[in-house]
């Protein structure tokens, strides 16, 4: 069986392969080639792809060039959403490579924040942390942390290094023995065929009279929908981190284990395939 | 216990969140101050919603700053600039002066991560087009265009409208405790019940334009 250090590793260590296309409707010089990447699915968009930018600007005039950003199937791609949710979301179901489109003009503005540097990303990132905090300790621990240790958890995830990051990250992961879990759950339920981006809740990780609750608690208090009836086939597929974790699960140890970086657990509800 | 000294909560709840509004938006009624709440299809979550058109000055376009002034509608608009064409000294330029009207759209939000109201706004020209974070700073007025910087607030960024999935401006919520504390303290040691989001609003409106009548304070009163 594995052991839960090694579902940390596994986690942050998943990766999809992408292939990047440059979108018909740009200005080119000659043609190009498409580009391949293996993306971190717990890192985001504009932090990993300078390379398909460079790859990109070498057929292009730079008179044609401002801001790059993604597409898929039609749909902007929202950078600061991590790159595992927007696969999961957006294409789980679909043959790999991810097929996803590049653009340097028409920004859409009523969809995409802008991303003029990566310190926009950090301080993006941060934020999530610190509203993470904010559920699980009152911010207590968060506040506590110096600002060079604030800087570990960002340079950790900038540069993938497992070991820099988790060595601050496990005191957001701490709680108070008396209690069975942390005070509230960070956790974000997206879903497309919703013109809200997403569900965000208070959520206890423990019942009333002090018993664990299970993923399947969450869901049936927030997207009952998901729980199927006895003889009904199965209508969503419940997706974290590309797999489908039992509903079973306890949801102290998913938030512990299966949160990204940002410490909040993104579950992506998908209509199920329909072989 | 006598002596001790307890201090109010800065922090809001969801429902109280809700009397306030409610509260809050039959005086706006009263005096037609234009804000409305937006219900959330099949649920009990909502937020308080003003759109604002506001002539901007040259600022824009020749970088000097200009004062700023709010319009309910375009008739109003054209009345200032009536009275300002008969005045003329200083209201002559500022009638040519007038190049753009924008559309202020702000959006008042309950965080239940951090238990406080949170204020959103975006800005376009009148025919849609966005204005950037460099165009909503040089509208902000000077004097508070510093104060902004300094803090108790950290900064104007973008983010993604938590309900509408659209690109927003937000004025970031961490430091709110820091300028109700005093409020909510004072409040409480007069015996005095507050209504928050008028407390709050009031403070957080004007440094992004937002204007709150004076007669909010005496007239909205606070939930039971």
């Amino acid at each position: 069986m594995a052991d839960d250090k090694d579902v940390l590793r596994d986690v942050w260590f998943g990766r999809i392969p992408a292939c990047f296309t440059l979108s018909p409707e740009e200005t080119t010089e000659r043609e190009a080639e498409p580009y391949y990447l293996l993306l971190p699915r717990v890192s985001y968009l504009t932090l990993v792809t300078d390379k398909v930018k460079k790859h990109f600007l070498k057929v292009m005039k730079a008179e044609d060039v401002e801001e790059m950003w993604f597409e898929y199937e039609g749909t902007p791609l929202k950078w600061h959403y991590p790159i595992g949710v927007l696969f999961d979301l957006h294409a789980s179901n679909t043959a790999l490579p991810w097929n996803v489109s590049v653009h340097f003009k028409n920004f859409p503005e009523q969809d995409l924040l802008h991303c003029p540097s990566n310190s926009v990303i950090e301080a993006h990132f941060m934020s999530c942390i610190k509203e993470a905090d904010a559920l699980k300790h009152k911010s207590q621990v968060i506040n506590d942390m110096q600002k060079k240790d604030h800087k570990q958890l960002w340079m950790g995830l900038q540069n993938d290094k497992f070991d820099q990051f988790w060595a601050m990250n496990r005191k957001l992961m701490e709680y108070p023995s008396e209690e069975g879990g942390f005070r509230y759950i960070p956790f974000r339920i997206y879903q497309t065929m919703s013109d809200r981006p997403f569900i965000q809740k208070l959520f206890r990780p423990v019942s009333a009279d002090g018993h664990p609750l299970t993923l399947g608690d969450l869901l049936k208090e927030l997207f009952p929908a998901v729980i199927c009836v006895e003889d009904e086939p199965k209508r969503f597929q419940v997706m974290i981190h590309g797999i489908e974790p039992l509903l079973e699960t306890p949801i102290q140890w998913l938030s512990e284990h299966l949160s990204h970086p940002d410490n909040f657990l993104h579950i992506s509800i998908i209509p199920a395939p329909s072989d | 216990m006598a002596g001790e000294k307890i201090s109010a909560s800065c922090y809001l709840d969801e429902r109280t969140f809700r009397l306030c509004c409610q509260l809050f938006l039959q005086h706006s009624e009263t005096i037609q101050d234009g804000w409305s709440w937006e219900q959330i299809k099949g649920t009990d979550e909502g937020f308080m919603k003003k759109t604002v058109l506001t002539p901007v000055k040259s600022s824009l376009l020749h970088k000097q700053h200009g004062c700023f002034m709010q319009a309910e509608n375009m008739d109003l608009l054209t009345d200032d600039i009536q009275a300002n064409v008969e005045d003329e000294t200083a209201g002559v330029q500022a009638a040519c002066e007038i190049h753009a009207v924008l559309r202020y759209e702000y959006h008042v939000l309950y965080s239940c991560s951090y238990q406080i109201p949170v204020l959103y706004f975006r800005a376009s020209t009148l025919d849609g087009n966005p204005i950037s974070l460099e165009e909503v700073w040089s509208n902000v007025h000077p004097n508070y265009r510093q104060r902004l910087q300094q803090g108790p607030w950290d900064t104007l960024t973008q983010q993604e409208h938590p309900l509408l999935g659209q690109p927003f401006f937000m004025l970031h919520p961490c430091r709110t405790e820091e300028f109700m504390k005093p409020a909510l303290d004072l409040a409480q040691a007069e015996n005095k019940r507050v209504n928050y989001i008028m407390t709050w609003l009031s403070v957080v409106g004007p440094v992004v334009g937002l204007d709150v009548p004076l007669s909010y304070c005496t007239e909205v009163s606070a939930p039971d």
